[in-house]
């Protein structure tokens, strides 16, 4: 069967026993969305770079057989140390017995959404696929269509979590190749805030296509940091779609952490519904291999007084390829906007590649924008300055790869992943 | 300690140095004065191991050691040091972890254990009194946002820290102003122990008061045309270079 045919089946079998309340109507519409784009291919604007062949031309099937030891592998990771509330999915498939709650303010949230969609159906329904656009977007109207499962988290008006959401995703292709399609919505009320940090992990030589889509909201004065840390390894294929939808006086934290996998595809978008909107997108890559990273980003400064500041860095070895994408719209409402964008790059081999394209469209005419990108060596003054104190070659890098790093390691208020990032620099030279 | 012999270099096929001999041995300080682009900063450039030189000719013995045959790094564990005439500024490298790689990097070298954090930070604490260092500069990045003095100060700092064999200086005096010069030569005489060597490059004659040298080359298109003792700086200082140059054209 082929990966089209799979898809259509697993949505016959799907519509077949689905109740057809309005959670079903809006999965359906998304379905005739997908069959009407299907996968985006080199033709489409936004995927010029970014091919997806290898997707639409996979075995990849949806299963919740997996017999992994979840436990044993997350306890070996840094961040499950970190004191936190934890919700596990592996093949998208939620693991229960893995949720640790540790918060004790029971209007607090944290759920899967098979069950979250009943037991907090209000909610659920006001956000679910309000954000997510799927006319135009293939892989989210798929994701829509056929989500596996995910978190459904929920933070009432003046309310705050003590401690950060780890949300940990892990595919598992130990004996097939694997689609895992997470979707997660997350809602801040009021006045309230949240600390989440979405992890991606792998297992198994066969291939896997993890293809995630969240929703999150933020109503005025809200406050969240989100960390996304990548790090599937092998044969692994991850879509991302997030969209971030804020209302007035709110401020986003967005971090995103890419530090292996074989094909990753960044989509964050933000969407400022309100005045004051203070919203920061930082990434870092470090690619490797045959490797393939891209960050495509979108911030609609859509009411005025906005402040957007993104910054994305990356590390690009051996035959690896990057592409960044960032396109800031001020709409003509959006007067006294401040919006800041870079993109930094630094190439350790000849064979790397980087395709980088920042974009502004301006509709207001009192607003401040810049943006920028570069691709560059590592400097070779410094270098030798190192050097010649007794430091090594590697040693040398190191020191220099992690002050590259370090104005987007110090966006991270958790140390643990600051440590993960700089383990990763070490690891990989 | 060094023994340079008949050393030649070139950058971008353009000759620099035309055959170098100096021989410098343990304890001993010699200057090394001459015009704006002799090839002083060449020579040490070339000792300290840049890349951008081409050595087309001569050798260097250090310590019984083919020095040109080692990496840069291996020539700073086996005791050699150069003060930039021009450090750079590294920005997100902390002074304190940058000066704990080098220093555990050269005692691995050694076969050494690392030093213990406590043990380093106390005997970075010891050398900051010795040198007489600000404590500020060495919380903030590397060199960055140091003024002129400043870097010159933090390349002393860093020759006391590390306790090379041989110190070679570029113009560590230029740019600094009276207070810092007497602190840098003060720090740089704490350092003579009989044992450890410099090779101190500088136009003027004033840190040559504080720094006496045991001898004076003067450098003169990649050559070494004339050597004597700190009297030899004196002389220069009053009659400039263009009675050497002179004696220099006559001889070809
Ligand atoms: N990268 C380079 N490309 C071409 N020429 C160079 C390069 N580096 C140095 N030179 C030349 O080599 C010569 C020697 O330079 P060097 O810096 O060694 O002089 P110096 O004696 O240190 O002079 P100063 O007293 O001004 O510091 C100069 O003519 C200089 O222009
Ligand atoms: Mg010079």
């Amino acid at each position: 069967m082929s990966f089209i045919e799979q898809i259509q089946a697993d949505f016959d079998a799907y519509a077949a026993q689905a109740e057809k309340d309005s959670f079903y109507d809006i999965r359906a519409n998304a379905y005739a969305h997908f069959q009407k784009n299907g996968i985006p291919t080199l033709k489409h604007e936004e995927w010029k770079y970014t091919n997806l062949r290898k997707i639409a031309e996979g075995n990849f099937a949806p299963s919740c057989l997996s017999t992994l030891d979840a436990k044993s592998l997350l306890d070996l990771g840094l961040l499950n140390k970190i004191k936190s509330n934890k919700i596990v999915f592996v093949n998208g498939c939620y693991r229960e017995d893995l949720t640790e709650w540790i918060e004790t303010d029971a209007s607090l949230v944290m759920a899967n959404i098979a069950s979250a969609r009943k037991t907090h159906q209000e909610v659920f329904m006001q956000h679910f696929g309000k954000y997510a656009q799927t006319e135009k977007e293939g892989l989210n109207a798929l994701n829509t269509a056929l989500l596996s499962d995910g978190a459904f988290i929920y933070v009432p008006e003046g309310k705050s979590l003590t401690y950060p959401i780890l949300l940990t995703n892990i595919s598992d292709a130990t004996t097939e190749a694997v689609l895992q399609q997470p979707r997660n919505l997350i809602v801040l009320e009021k006045n309230s805030s949240a600390t989440i940090i979405e992890n991606y992990l792998s297992v198994g030589n066969q291939a896997s296509f993890t293809n995630v889509v969240n929703e999150i909201f933020v109503d005025e004065n809200g406050n969240l940091e989100h960390y996304k840390v990548q790090r599937a390894k092998g044969e692994t294929y991850h879509n991302n779609y997030t969209q971030v939808y804020q209302n007035g006086h709110t401020n986003i934290n967005q971090v995103t952490l890419t530090l292996d996998g074989l094909w990753v595809r960044n989509n964050l978008h933000f969407y400022m519904n309100g005045l004051n909107c203070n919203s920061l997108l930082y990434g870092l890559y470090i690619t490797d291999g045959n490797s393939f990273v891209d960050n495509h980003s979108r911030v609609d400064h859509a009411k005025p007084n906005g402040f957007s500041d993104e910054k994305y860095k990356g590390i690009l070895m051996d035959k690896s390829t990057a592409v960044f994408n960032g396109k800031i719209m001020v709409h003509a409402d959006a007067q006294k906007t401040n919006a800041y964008q870079r993109n930094q790059n630094i190439l350790l081999s000849n064979d790397a590649t980087v395709n980088t394209k920042p974009q502004l469209e301006i509709f207001a005419d009192d607003v401040k924008c810049t943006h920028g990108a570069t691709i560059g060596q590592l400097d070779e003054e410094p270098m030798f300055y190192l050097r010649s104190r007794g430091i090594s070659e590697t040693e040398a890098k190191k020191l220099l790869l992690n002050a590259f790093a370090d104005d987007i390691a110090v966006k991270i208020k958790i140390p643990e992943l600051v440590q993960i990032l700089e383990e990763e620099i070490a690891r990989k030279l | 300690m060094l023994t340079i012999n008949d050393l030649k270099a070139s950058i971008e096929g353009k000759s620099i140095l035309n055959g170098i001999n100096l021989s410098i041995k343990p304890g001993e300080v010699h200057a090394i004065m001459g015009p704006n682009g002799a090839g002083k900063s060449t020579l040490s450039s070339v000792l300290a191991g840049r890349a951008d030189y081409e050595v087309t000719g001569g050798k260097v013995d250090f310590m019984g050691k083919d020095l040109l045959e080692l990496s840069p790094e291996d020539r700073a564990r086996e005791g050699l040091f150069l003060a930039f005439q021009y450090p750079v500024e590294i920005p997100g490298v902390s002074s304190t972890n940058f000066l704990k790689t080098a220093i555990n990097e050269k005692r691995k070298y050694h076969g050494l254990e690392p030093m213990e954090a406590t043990d380093f930070l106390k005997f970075m604490r010891s050398k900051m009194e010795e040198m007489e260092m600000d404590k500020s500069l060495t919380s903030r990045s590397l060199n960055e946002g140091f003024s002129g003095g400043e870097k010159k100060r933090n390349e002393v700092f860093q020759m006391a820290m590390l306790e090379p064999k041989l110190c070679i200086m570029d113009e560590t005096d230029s740019g600094l102003d009276i207070d810092a010069l007497r602190l840098v030569s003060a720090g740089v005489n704490k350092l003579r122990d009989g044992e450890r060597s410099f090779l101190v490059i500088t136009h003027y004659q004033r840190l040559l008061d504080y720094i006496v040298p045991d001898f004076v080359h003067v450098l003169y298109k990649g050559r070494i045309v004339k050597s004597g003792d700190a009297s030899l700086a004196k002389e220069l200082e009053v009659k400039g270079y263009d009675w050497i140059k002179q004696e220099v054209e006559a001889a070809v």
